[in-house]
C-alpha cells in the first residue's frame, strides 16, 4: 500500500502573544491516506483549525510560526516550501472548505465567476471555457439550475448552496487532498447530512482524501475512516474509526462520544429526554498549561501522576496518551 | 400598510445594481445628480460649442447683468463677457477637480492598500510617510508644488492630489485591514491566489463603496482647492477658471458684485451637487446608516 498522501510529523506551531510565545500545536502527528477520510475532533481551541491552516501553509505569520516538525505532501517536505510552490499546491493538490459558507465566498462576485477564477488560476482555460466548467461543477455538487445559479451572488444563495459552491470551487482542479474545516457547523442538521453525502460522493468519484475537522463526534463518527482526537494542541488518541468509537481509551474521547445525543435513547419514565451530556470545564488557556496532562483538571480518572508528567502517545495502531488508559490496559 | 414581500424577481442582482436602486429613491442625491449633469452639460457646451474668447473685451467694463442683451451676465472690470468666462472657466475647474480626485485615489489606494494588506514594518513606514504629508499645511504645500513647476492645470491637479491623498490612504488601509481578516480572503489564498490578485481582485472590490464616496467628496474639495489656488493667483492666468475670475475681480467687488459672485455661485452649486451625490452614494452603499 502507498504511503500517506499528507503526513504531518511532530508539528509545532507557536504564536507570539503579549504573554510570550504560546504553543498552539505541540508536536502533533497525523497521516492522511489516499482516498480515506481522517476525522480530527476536539473542542474549540484545541488546534484543529490551526492544523488545517498549517497543512495549507496558511498560518498567519506573524504572529504564528512553524517552530518544528514537518509537513509532507506525497513525500515532499512542504514545511518551508517557497510561496510559489505553495501556491501551485493550494487549490490544485490540496484545497480547503471553510466553516462559514456565509463569509468564505466573496460577496461582490457571482458564484460562477468565483469558481471560474479558481479554475483559471491552475488550468489553462479561457474565461468562457472556465465559465462552462464552473456550471458543470455546480451540477456535480448538486445545485439545481446550475446555469442560473452560476449568475447568483452569494447573498442570494442559501447556506447549504453556498457550501456546495465552496465545495465546487475546492474540487475544481481535482485536488488529491480536501481539508474540510467544520464544513457543516453553520448549517442545519438536514443540510449537514446532504453535505456529508455530497462529500462522500465526491470522495468516491474523484478519490480525494478528506481531512474532516469537527467538534462534533457524531459528524466524525459518520464520516471518518481514521480518527484523531485533539486536546489543547496535542493528539491524545488516534486510530481507526471503529477502534476509537467501539473502544475509546482516553477519558476525553469517551466524554466526546458521550456527548453525541441519541434520539429516543433512554427516554425517562415520564417520556422526558435526559439532559444533554457535557464535559465539565473548558480547554485551559494554552499559556497556562502546566507540565502535566492538559486534561487532568477535567478528567474523572486523573491521579497524581497526571498532574506532574505529560503522557505521550503509546500503542501500535490505536494509540492513546493517557496514564489511566495505560493502567487499564495493563 | 402592506406586508413585507419577498423580492418577486429571483434574477441575480449585483451589489452595484442594488446600490443604484437605493440611490434612485434618494431625492437629494438625484437632485444633486441632476444639478451636476446640468453643470457638466453647460461646461461641455462652453468648452466645445460656445464660440468666443473669454479674454476678449466685448462691452463696457462692469456692465451689470440683465442690462445689455449681448452680455446677459454682464461684464467684468475689463469689459470681458461673464457668460463666456463662466462657460469656458468651468472646464478647467471641473477637470482639475476630477483629475486631482483621481490622483488622490491612485496614490491613496496603492499606498493604503499595500500598508493595510502587508502590515508590519511596511505599514509603519508608509503610515509615517502618510502622516508626514498630513501634517504639512495643505494650502502652503500645494503652493510650493505649483511654484516649483510652471503653473498649468496639470500642475494644479498634481499639487492638489499630492496634498489630499493621505486621507484616502488611511481609509483604504483601514478597509484593507478589516477585509484581509475575512474568511473569503483566506479562501482565496487557499485556492492558490497570489498577493497581487488578492489585493486588487478580492479585497479592493469589497473596499470600493467607501472609496467611491470619499473620491466623490474629494472632487468637491479639489474644486474648492483649485478655486482657492487660482484666487491666490497661483493658477495659470492663461487658463480661464472660476477661481481665476474671482481672483482677478476681487479688488473691484465693492463697485461690481457680479464678477465675483457669479463664479462663486457656480463653485458653490458644483460642490453642493457633488456633496449631495457623495452623501447619496454613502447611503446607497451603507443601507444600515439610512435608518438613522
Amino acid at each position: 500500500m502507498a504511503g500517506p498522501l499528507l503526513s504531518i510529523r511532530d508539528l509545532k506551531v507557536e504564536f507570539a502573544t503579549r504573554n510570550g510565545p504560546v504553543t498552539a500545536l505541540d508536536g502533533i502527528s497525523l497521516d492522511l491516506m489516499p482516498g480515506e477520510t481522517l476525522g480530527v475532533v476536539g473542542e474549540s481551541g484545541c488546534g484543529k483549525s490551526i492544523t488545517a491552516l498549517a497543512a495549507m501553509g496558511l498560518i498567519p505569520d506573524p504572529p504564528g510560526r512553524v517552530a518544528g516538525g514537518s509537513i509532507l505532501f506525497d513525500g515532499e517536505d512542504i514545511t518551508h516550501a517557497d510561496a510559489a510552490r505553495l501556491r501551485s499546491l493550494r487549490g490544485a493538490e490540496i484545497s480547503m472548505i471553510f466553516q462559514e459558507p456565509m463569509t468564505s465566498l466573496n460577496p461582490v462576485f457571482t458564484a460562477g465567476d468565483q469558481i471560474a477564477e479558481a479554475i483559471m488560476l491552475h488550468q489553462k482555460a479561457g474565461r468562457a471555457e472556465a465559465g462552462r466548467m464552473a456550471v458543470e461543477l455546480l451540477r456535480t455538487v448538486g445545485i439545481p439550475e446550475p446555469e442560473r445559479r452560476a449568475r447568483s451572488y452569494p447573498h442570494e444563495l442559501s447556506g447549504g448552496m453556498r457550501q456546495r459552491v465552496m465545495i465546487a470551487m475546492a474540487i475544481s482542479c481535482r485536488p488529491r487532498v480536501l481539508i474540510a474545516d467544520e464544513p457543516t457547523t453553520a448549517l442545519d442538521v438536514t443540510v449537514q447530512a446532504q453535505i456529508f453525502d455530497l462529500m462522500r460522493d465526491i470522495q468516491q468519484e474523484f478519490g480525494v482524501a478528506i481531512m474532516l475537522i469537527s467538534h462534533d463526534m457524531g459528524a466524525i463518527a459518520e464520516m471518518a475512516d481514521q480518527i484523531a482526537v485533539m486536546y489543547a494542541g496535542r493528539v491524545v488518541e488516534t486510530g481507526s474509526a471503529d477502534a476509537i468509537l467501539d473502544d475509546p481509551l482516553h477519558p476525553y474521547t469517551r466524554a466526546l462520544i458521550g456527548c453525541i445525543p441519541v434520539l429516543g435513547k433512554a427516554a425517562g419514565l415520564e417520556g422526558r429526554m435526559p439532559p444533554l451530556a457535557e464535559i465539565p470545564g473548558i480547554v485551559p488557556p494554552l499559556h497556562l498549561l502546566g507540565r502535566g496532562c492538559a486534561f487532568a483538571d477535567r478528567c474523572p480518572l486523573a491521579f497524581d501522576r497526571c498532574r506532574i508528567e505529560r503522557p505521550v502517545l503509546e500503542g501500535r495502531s490505536h494509540r492513546v496518551a493517557c496514564f489511566a488508559a495505560e493502567m487499564e490496559a495493563a | 400598510m402592506s406586508l413585507v414581500q419577498p423580492a418577486a424577481a429571483p434574477e441575480a442582482i449585483s451589489p452595484l445594481r442594488e446600490a443604484w436602486i437605493v440611490y434612485r429613491r434618494n431625492r437629494p442625491a438625484m437632485f444633486g445628480t441632476l444639478l451636476l449633469a446640468v453643470i457638466v452639460a453647460f461646461v461641455l457646451y462652453g468648452t466645445f460649442l460656445y464660440a468666443g474668447d473669454p479674454y476678449e473685451i466685448v462691452w463696457a467694463p462692469q456692465t451689470p447683468p440683465g442690462t445689455e442683451a449681448s452680455v446677459p451676465f454682464g461684464t467684468d472690470y475689463l469689459g470681458r463677457d461673464m457668460l463666456r468666462g463662466l462657460l469656458k472657466g468651468g472646464g478647467p475647474t471641473l477637470s482639475v477637480g476630477a483629475a486631482a480626485a483621481i490622483i488622490t485615489l491612485l496614490i491613496g489606494v496603492s499606498l493604503g492598500g499595500i500598508a493595510g494588506y502587508f502590515g508590519g514594518w511596511l505599514d509603519d513606514l508608509l503610515m509615517r510617510v502618510t502622516e508626514f504629508f498630513q501634517v504639512l499645511p495643505a494650502l502652503l504645500f500645494a503652493m510650493v508644488v505649483i511654484t516649483l513647476f510652471s503653473p498649468s492645470p496639470i500642475t494644479t491637479a498634481i499639487a492638489i492630489g499630492v496634498v489630499l491623498w493621505p486621507q484616502t490612504a488611511r481609509l483604504t488601509r483601514a478597509e484593507f485591514l478589516k477585509i484581509r481578516e475575512l474568511e473569503y480572503v483566506t479562501a482565496a489564498r487557499s485556492i492558490g491566489a497570489r498577493n497581487g490578485r488578492i489585493m486588487w481582485r478580492v479585497i479592493l472590490p469589497n473596499a470600493l463603496p467607501p472609496l467611491i464616496v470619499s473620491a466623490t467628496l474629494t472632487v468637491g474639495v479639489a474644486v474648492l482647492f483649485q478655486a482657492g489656488l487660482s484666487f491666490l493667483g497661483l493658477d495659470d492666468p492663461n487658463t480661464m477658471s472660476w477661481g481665476l475670475m474671482i481672483g482677478t475681480n476681487r479688488q473691484y467687488v465693492l463697485d461690481a458684485w457680479w464678477p465675483v459672485t457669479l463664479p462663486g455661485v457656480a463653485i458653490f452649486l458644483t460642490v453642493f451637487a457633488v456633496s449631495l451625490v457623495g452623501d447619496g452614494l454613502n447611503d446607497a452603499f451603507n443601507p444600515k446608516l439610512r435608518e438613522r
